[in-house]
């Protein structure tokens, strides 16, 4: 009896001590590792397609860039990385415009089995200008549907190059059959491409187009060995290389499962660790930043000038759903997080923090997305569009000054948002904080005055002598979405217009938006990069959605802004684009073909082992600058977690007593 | 039982045909190939970048054959399915077989161990309340499992998730990690609510079974020659009974392989059920009709393999 009762005391006392919530194994307590999680894998890591900020999450952290943004400084500043310096643009005299980057020396790739292909027993190679040729010459690879031909179209020679590697492919099977690096090479590679030896590399642009150079700060112009393209082929049990970066950047990706988890470790061939006494911008803490950036703590003297990455690993951990993962970051299994919605008023009260979430010593980071969400008019609908002439403008003008976006904000966002004036986001070039569009704030008699010169007096259609009306086609059938969209319905509804929501599912929606049948939609636009071209040409009329499939979907068209829109877009920022902005947004103030609603607002947590931590409103990766303190995170993990044994004991012991006097009963009436 | 089991196959591959029909139809009125592409490539890709995606994954073609008899997507969605030809997915290309080989470890990591201890459980409670029928312990039981039964799993889910991981911070509230020392960390939550949600059910069944049982004449003799109480459940009661458990459990072997849609969803184990409700939520084509074509089948097996167990186990079953 004695040996049963021990036994039973050493399995209950193993399974008390097995109970932990630690979803990491304990042996990586003390590792400088940063937990983050994700909700839907990325699709691809081809740095030529992957273009949404999951992917960029892997694909910025493994794949470097020959330029990058600084970390601190804003507005955004373009430093040189894998690139020696920033290149000027040089004006030529036929009109085109040439950009010289140069490699810097001694740079290697991640070890790799791939780089057998290019020798016995290879495992690197060097970086060279080639590699990034390659890179270009495979966005504009037909075969590889990149999504970003568009911009790299100013490239001289890159239609050209896409057009006449897919004729060969389609009349000759054999060519077809080749590697795709020699098919490259066999049409003749790009005409405005120009590799100038090992470390030089020239690109010519038939147009000015400065932005260019952004597109040098994003994955997708990453240099890419020929050898992993066509190692990882998808055959043999190899994976595609969609699935498997070949690295240039401070870390590469040690595991790879999509369902559960993404694993990066510190990279030891990348340049920053092999050559830290370059003091490369891109490889070293930097010493200046913005305006309040000294106050948040990121102009740390431990910080500043130290060689980076500091981090051994990265782990993303998969979660679905978003308050188990808002609970792990409360225990400390994350080291930041968003705030969900379910959660929003015990975290932040009165635009702060709550004094429970400074309590466990969480930092509250906010920061303006580079976007803008909107309520666009289809320009080309009879009733609202062009040709409804000087009534639909004003009939614009007015919908516009019913709107209360911070209203908006409140109600659903938790004010998380600053209200749109212009389109231009704050932190661009070009946005102006003092400026004050006159159809965007709340004036209703104004807008029923407006009304009224319009031809619709109270709302009233005079050719039907009911309330005018309108649709509104939105995206989201879910009883929330109705909510949110009603909110606009109703404030026009207080005009006398009659407007009609017409919710369908999103495939739907984009059905409608591509044949034009559709009055009035929200949409809304993340910058690729910081520039107001990004935004302005979303109401270019070669961007018209219905005519060119493009991302204008107001489908607004105006002479005197395409002209302004291609003069703005060939200049560097100077006072004459800023004039050109400036006359443009008056164009859009005027013709209302979208009603500008906000920039929303992004506020993250942060416990406080991490540091080093600003905010990046364009995808870039961070992760480099990210330091933290592995002793102090397990200490307060440790303080926080433990587990509360006794309501086991509790209902066990209730289970007996329940069950007990029957068990006795029965027994003795059966004897 | 050849002939039978031959049988019940050829009907299984009609209702096969037929599952595989209505999946293409079901799935292409709400999203076209156009749909499919978009998701695949994100907003912001041009629509030349779309059509050409279309043409690399053959949603350039009509769907019908009397579009085009000799290249349609029906004939093609057919010939990959039946000759277990299943392809890439349509989100990100990966080999299908190879996540099936990826998501079938999780999925048998949460779905064997439940099935093992969803049976004991259940056949330990119901034999204990059955021995102690008509006393209030037997009434207290089967009022719990009313009340078990009665409630959705997402309540059980969730209370487990807040209670016993958020409260009492016994287990990670969701995730997995193969790694074996933390492994069963992970897999206890959604295996004691898996329990817990299914007992109640479970103890109605197969208490009714035994009660059944109980009051055979061959239980009278065996209590009138003096075998005792728990000796007669253990040993007469519980193996005559095992015919109708046989076919509860036969049943849900096939689809141990599949996973849990939601227990996989809301714990963030990386099983096939997951794979699915990721397919379903992503506009993933391939992936859904494999893992709809995996289910049709298994769910066959189940049928012939309960038909032909139960035949094994009580001589009286005949097959026609």
């Amino acid at each position: 009896m004695d040996a049963w009762v021990r036994g039973w005391a050493a399995a209950l006392g193993l399974a008390v001590a097995a109970c932990s919530n630690n979803p990491y194994p304990d042996a990586d307590t003390s590792r400088k590792i940063l937990y983050t999680n994700y909700n839907e894998a990325p699709r691809t890591l081809d740095p030529a397609t992957a273009y949404t900020t999951s992917a960029h999450a892997i694909t910025g952290n493994v794949y470097d860039t020959l330029l990058e943004y600084h970390y601190l400084k804003r507005p955004y500043e373009l430093i040189p990385g894998l690139a020696e310096e920033v290149p000027r643009a040089e004006p030529q005299p036929d009109g085109s415009v040439v950009y010289r980057f140069r490699l810097r020396p001694d740079l290697l790739y991640q070890d790799d089995p791939a780089f057998a292909l290019g020798g016995e027993g290879r495992s690197t190679r060097q970086i060279v200008a080639a590699d990034v040729a390659h890179e270009l010459m495979r966005i504009g690879d037909p075969a590889v549907n990149s999504p970003v031909i568009e911009p790299f179209s100013n490239i001289v020679g890159f239609r050209a190059f896409s057009q006449s590697l897919a004729e060969r492919r389609e009349a000759d099977p054999a060519f077809a059959a080749k590697p795709p690096v020699e098919q490259y090479a066999g049409v003749g590679g790009i005409e405005g491409v120009r590799v100038r030896g090992e470390r030089e590399l020239e690109i010519v642009l038939a147009n000015p187009y400065p932005q260019i150079l952004y597109w040098f700060a994003m994955p997708f112009t990453t240099p890419v060995p020929w050898e992993a393209v066509a190692y990882y082929d998808g055959e043999e049990g190899r994976p595609h290389f969609s699935d498997r970066p070949v690295a240039s950047g401070p870390f590469v990706l040690e595991e790879y499962h999509k369902q559960a988890r993404m694993v990066l470790e510190a990279n030891p061939n990348w340049y920053g660790v092999r050559h830290p006494e370059w003091q490369a911008p891109g490889a070293t803490y930097p010493s200046e930043g913005a305006e309040g950036d000294a106050e948040a703590g990121l102009l740390d003297p431990a910080l500043m000038g130290r060689p980076l990455p500091f981090l051994e690993r990265i782990e993303f951990r998969r979660e679905k759903e978003s308050i188990p993962a808002f609970q792990k970051f409360l225990q400390g299994y994350y080291d930041a997080s968003g705030i969900i919605r379910e959660s929003f008023d015990t975290v932040i009260r009165e635009d702060r923090l709550s004094p429970e979430m400074e309590e466990l010593g969480v930092r509250l980071e906010k920061s303006v997305i580079p976007a803008v969400y909107y309520l666009g008019f289809n320009m080309d609908d009879p009733v609202v569009g062009r040709a409804g002439g000087e009534r639909a403008r004003k009939l614009r003008q007015a919908m516009s000054l019913a709107i209360d976006a911070e209203e908006w904000l409140r109600l659903f966002t938790n004010g998380r948002g600053v209200p749109a004036q212009s389109l231009l986001p704050p932190g661009l070039y070009g946005y102006d904080a003092d400026y004050e569009n006159p159809y965007r704030r709340v004036d209703l008699e104004r807008a029923r005055a407006l009304l009224a010169e319009a031809g619709f007096p109270d709302g009233i259609d005079p050719q039907t002598g009911k309330p005018l009306q309108l649709t509104f086609d939105t995206p989201d059938t879910s009883a929330q979405g109705k909510l949110r969209y009603s909110f606009y319905v109703n404030a026009w509804r207080k005009l006398g217009i009659d407007v009609r929501l017409e919710a369908t599912n999103y495939n739907q929606f984009q059905e409608k938006v591509r044949n034009g049948a559709y009055q009035i939609f929200p949409w809304g636009w993340v910058a690729d990069y910081p520039d107001p071209e990004n935004f302005y040409f979303l109401l270019w009329s070669e961007m018209a959605r219905t005519r060119n499939q493009g991302p204008n979907t107001a489908n607004f068209s105006d002479p005197g802004f395409d002209e302004r829109f291609l003069a703005m877009k060939a200049r560097e920022n100077d006072p004459e684009r800023l004039r050109l902005i400036q006359e443009m947004r008056a164009i859009l103030e005027e013709e209302r073909p979208w009603i500008e609603l906000f920039h929303p607002e992004d506020y993250a947590l942060f416990h406080g082992w991490l540091r080093g931590v600003k905010p990046a409103g364009i995808s870039n990766p961070t992760s480099k600058y990210r330091d933290l303190a592995p002793a102090l995170r397990a200490e307060e993990r440790a303080a926080w977690n433990q587990p509360v044994i006794w309501p086991a004991f509790a209902l066990a012991f209730l289970a007996v007593a329940v069950a007990l006097p029957g068990v006795v009963t029965f027994f003795r009436e059966r004897q | 039982m050849l002939a039978y089991v031959l049988r019940r196959a050829a009907y299984g591959v009609l209702v096969v045909l037929g599952v595989l029909l209505l999946l293409f139809v079901l799935f292409f009125q709400i999203a076209s190939p156009d749909d499919v592409a978009r998701r695949a490539l994100g907003e912001k890709a041009l629509p030349e970048v779309i059509e050409q995606w279309k043409a690399n994954h053959g949603y350039d073609r009509p769907l019908w054959p009397w579009q085009d008899f000799s290249n349609n997507m029906l004939f093609e969605h057919y010939r990959s399915m039946l000759t277990f030809d299943f392809g890439r997915s349509d989100a990100d290309d990966v080999v299908i077989t190879e996540r099936l080989r990826q998501g079938v470890g999780p999925s048998l990591a949460l779905t064997l161990p439940l099935f093992v201890a969803g049976i004991s459980v259940g056949i330990v409670l119901s034999l204990f309340v059955a021995f102690f029928r008509e006393t209030y312990i037997d009434r207290v039981g089967v009022w719990l499992c009313v009340l078990g039964m009665s409630v959705s799993i997402l309540l059980y889910i969730m209370g487990g998730q807040l209670v016993i991981a958020q409260w009492l911070r016994w287990f990670p509230i969701s995730g997995f990690d193969p790694d074996p020392s933390v492994v069963g960390r992970f897999l206890a939550l959604p295996l004691v609510i898996a329990v817990l949600s299914g007992v109640g059910g479970d103890v109605r069944f197969y208490r009714t079974v035994f009660l059944e049982e109980t009051n055979r004449d061959y239980v009278r003799t065996a209590r009138a020659k003096g075998a005792g109480e728990i000796r007669i459940m253990a040993r007469h009661v519980l193996r005559n009974a095992l015919i109708p458990i046989l076919t509860r459990v036969v049943v849900a072997i096939p689809f141990l392989f599949m996973g849990s849609l939601l227990l996989e969803s809301f714990f963030g184990i990386p099983g096939l059920g997951s794979i699915t409700v990721d397919a379903i939520n992503g506009n993933d084509f391939s992936t859904l009709r494999t893992m709809v074509f995996i289910g049709a089948l298994l769910f066959i097996v189940g049928q012939i393999a309960t038909d032909v167990s139960y035949a094994l186990v009580d001589p009286r079953v005949r097959f026609s």
